[in-house]
């Protein structure tokens, strides 16, 4: 090993060298393992002053994330919002594409439409009754939510804040029946609902409930159900049980309490659970294509509406593309809308205990 | 207002029974404290007057009506809670209102009721403000209010100070009597600070493992406890006890002897186990005691530490030489310990020799095994004097 003090010919030389060479230096070194121990020492050295020149952007970075972990965390952050926002938004930037394109010009449209033409946002008015698959879908999924919302409430009730014989296995029965999928409930279902009725005659006419919104609700209450009693249930345990007394004392029954004291201090809760059973329902594919003949008069929802634009002869993709935009529209207000209610919720229900 | 009664009331949970066969009777207008330690099912009493939780065997009666199997919000009765419980959704008006919305008052009633009681409690000006911008006393205030709007024949509170500091909860406490003064209205309060049963009650019903054990004015329960249990409860420092055995000429315990006739004493002889209770100040020094009309014999002790606080000096004395006093035993069940209590002049110091003397008439007599009392008070049938008669406890 080559004493530091004694600096060589070398040294001297290597000090000379402008400090951008030395990279270039090192590699050479690489290759001369005779004097590779002498070099180590030199590197060694230098590599406290120069550590910061020696590294490209990335170590650069790298080094300082090290250090400053909150870098880190906000690029992964940025990384991850920005991959999520174009995988969620660019399916309906290429929507909106496919929609201001005129028909018959849809093959290669990149990032911008072949022509514009928004008259296609009327045109799916024109062409079919839109405006009534869309009200038959708001009726559904209102009326789902109001039913699971209210059944789930008196079960939430149940399962967060009484003790009873059995409720595990039962809260357990209801978790494994959604699991169940959708599909096996069709078969006998639809067969369910096309059998007449006498009761329900004056109701439907015919006594079946194929082609009513009962086909839907029914089904898809009972489906969305499970994951608003969790919901509900985990919301309405946490509300203290003096709260309960003293409202029981003060005048009301139990589901008096129910609703005066514990349903508006778990407004969050309940807000979740409608906005996810809305949006669920509205969403939904298998019942809303099977349950109706697709005819808005007899309640077809959106669902049939969108695929109304694909004839036996053509597809009007301009028309679906529109259709599909408008009906997101809803949805997206009221995802905005309940946000904004369910955070003020979350900061407001400040509760004492 | 009403009289509440409770008949043979017990409540079994799964494997507890938290109340055990509790029978009590309060009269219209009478404040009752329910008192005793944490599980003692004092709680649970009250919610089964308050119609929270159903009994599982026994009676309950408001006024003349069994309201045994009545919703709570048919039972008259109002309520304050330990938590204070207000519903954090609604401001101190609509707090106060919510049971007069409930039934059908219009609206200028209820304004004038719940204005009315804003005023009794002292919250005017606070009607639109929300609990949590509230500090603790105004809460309980709401609270208070809540319960009185409504005119209910029973007022039940629920330990309505614990969660309130010291100084607001003495404050509190003499609202709470002002309160029951201009309201005269039936009062069961339950508490587990003997000093806000003993301050505010007409009666205490002091209950232990689910058992009541004695229903009787403060004064009464401090001075002629019917048990053990009581005797050691009520009273803070809590009263010193030591165990003994009767014998010819007295009791006999480890450290000193009493002497008194044993056939003052009904239903135990000569050789059963009895314990001596006394509370700390009917502990005096020898030299300060010529003033007490009865006192024991000296006896021998040492002074282990020394308590200030400020109106009186609390004075541990050790009695036996051979053990010191040992941290781990509570003062007033360690059979060597005596705790005194004397007045902050008295020149005394720790570990210093004494002599004590016991008042004879505050000498409380009980029966080891069963806890009974015996007798409370032993004057010599000699001294006897009008005035001083000792009270039987069974009486």
């Amino acid at each position: 090993m080559t004493d530091d003090s004694t600096p060589t010919d070398r040294d001297a030389q290597t000090a000379d060298v402008p400090a951008h060479w030395n990279h270039t230096r090192r590699m050479t070194d690489g290759g001369q393992p005779a004097e590779q121990g002498r070099d180590g020492v030199l590197i060694g050295n230098q590599a406290d002053e120069e550590a910061v020149l020696d590294r490209g952007p990335f170590e650069r970075w790298a080094s300082k994330a090290i250090k400053n972990p909150e870098r880190a965390y906000k690029s992964m952050f940025y990384t991850a919002t920005i991959f999520f926002l174009l995988t969620t938004l660019f399916p309906f930037y290429w929507l909106l594409m496919v929609a201001l394109t005129p028909e018959g010009r849809q093959q290669d449209i990149i990032l911008t439409p072949n022509g514009f033409n928004p008259g296609a946002f009327i045109e799916v008015f024109e062409v079919l009754p839109f405006h009534w698959y869309m009200f038959n879908s708001f009726v559904i999924a209102t009326a789902s939510t109001i039913i699971v919302l209210v059944i789930g409430s008196l079960a939430g009730y149940a399962f967060g804040r009484l003790n009873f014989r059995g409720k595990l296995p039962l809260m357990l029965l209801v978790l494994v029946i959604s699991f169940f999928p959708p599909a096996a409930f069709f078969i006998p279902l639809n067969d369910l609902f096309n059998t007449s009725f006498f009761a329900l005659e004056p109701i439907t006419g015919d006594g079946t409930l194929y082609n009513t919104p009962g086909a839907m609700v029914l089904p898809l209450s009972a489906i969305f159900m499970p994951l608003a009693i969790f919901i509900l249930t985990t919301f309405y345990a946490q509300i203290p049980d003096g709260l309960e007394d003293a409202a029981r004392v003060e005048g009301t029954t139990r589901l008096g309490a129910l609703f005066r004291v514990i349903i508006p201090l778990s407004a969050p809760g309940v807000a979740t659970a409608g906005v996810l059973t809305f949006i669920a329902v509205y969403n939904e594919f298998f019942f809303s294509f099977l349950m109706t003949d697709g005819q808005p008069e007899n309640w077809a929802p959106l669902l049939e509406g969108i695929l109304g634009y694909q004839g036996q002869y053509e597809v009007l993709y301009h028309l679906m593309a529109a259709s599909s935009i408008i009906g997101v529209i809803p949805v997206a207000i009221l995802v905005i809308v309940a946000q904004e209610k369910i955070v003020s919720g979350l900061t407001a229900g400040a509760l004492k205990e | 207002m009403a009289r509440v009664r409770l008949e043979n009331v017990t409540k079994r949970y799964e494997d507890v029974t938290a109340v055990d066969d509790v029978s009590l009777d309060i009269e219209d207008g009478e404040f009752v404290t329910f008192v005793g330690p944490s599980g003692c099912g004092k709680s649970t009493t009250m919610e089964t007057v308050a119609g929270l939780t159903k009994p599982t065997e026994g009676r309950v009666y408001i006024g003349d009506d069994d309201v045994t199997t009545l919703a709570p919000k048919d039972r008259g009765v109002a309520m304050v809670f330990q938590n204070i419980a207000l519903f954090p959704h609604m401001d101190v008006y609509d707090n106060i209102s919510f049971g007069l919305r409930l039934r059908t008052y219009d609206d200028a009633e209820i304004e004038r009721r719940v204005e009315q009681a804003a005023d009794i409690v002292q919250l005017e000006g606070m009607l639109d403000r929300m609990p949590g911008e509230m500090s603790g006393g105004q809460q309980q205030r709401v609270g208070i209010a809540r319960a009185i709007v409504r005119n209910p024949d029973v007022f039940l509170m629920d330990e309505p100070l614990a969660n309130l500091d010291a100084k607001l909860r003495v404050h509190m406490r003499t609202e709470l009597q002002r309160l029951h003064r201009e309201l005269e209205t039936t009062i069961i309060y339950v508490t587990h600070d003997q000093a806000e049963a003993m301050t505010m009650s007409n009666r205490i019903a002091v209950l232990n493992e689910g058992r009541l054990q004695q229903i009787a004015p403060p004064l009464v329960c401090y001075n002629e406890p019917t048990n053990l249990f009581v005797a050691g409860f009520i009273g803070s420092p809590s009263m010193n006890f030591a165990e003994g055995t009767l014998v010819e000429t007295g009791l006999e315990t480890r450290n000193f002897d009493i002497e008194f006739d044993p056939a003052q004493l009904q239903g135990v002889t000569v050789g059963d186990d009895i314990t001596l209770g006394i509370r700390p100040e009917d502990v005096h020094l020898r030299k300060n005691a010529d003033s007490l009309a009865a006192q024991t014999a000296p006896i021998d002790a040492q002074t282990d530490v020394l308590e200030p606080m400020g109106d009186e000096v609390f004075v541990y004395l050790l009695l036996s030489e051979a053990e010191t006093g040992s941290m781990e035993q509570d003062p007033a069940s360690s059979p060597n310990q005596l705790l005194m209590s004397v007045t902050p002049d008295t020149a005394i110091e720790a570990e210093e020799d004494v002599d004590v003397v016991l008042d004879r008439s505050k000498i409380h007599l009980f029966d080891t095994a069963s806890g009974d009392a015996l007798l409370h008070g032993l004057v010599e049938r000699s001294e006897r004097e009008p005035g001083t008669t000792p009270t039987e406890a069974d009486s």
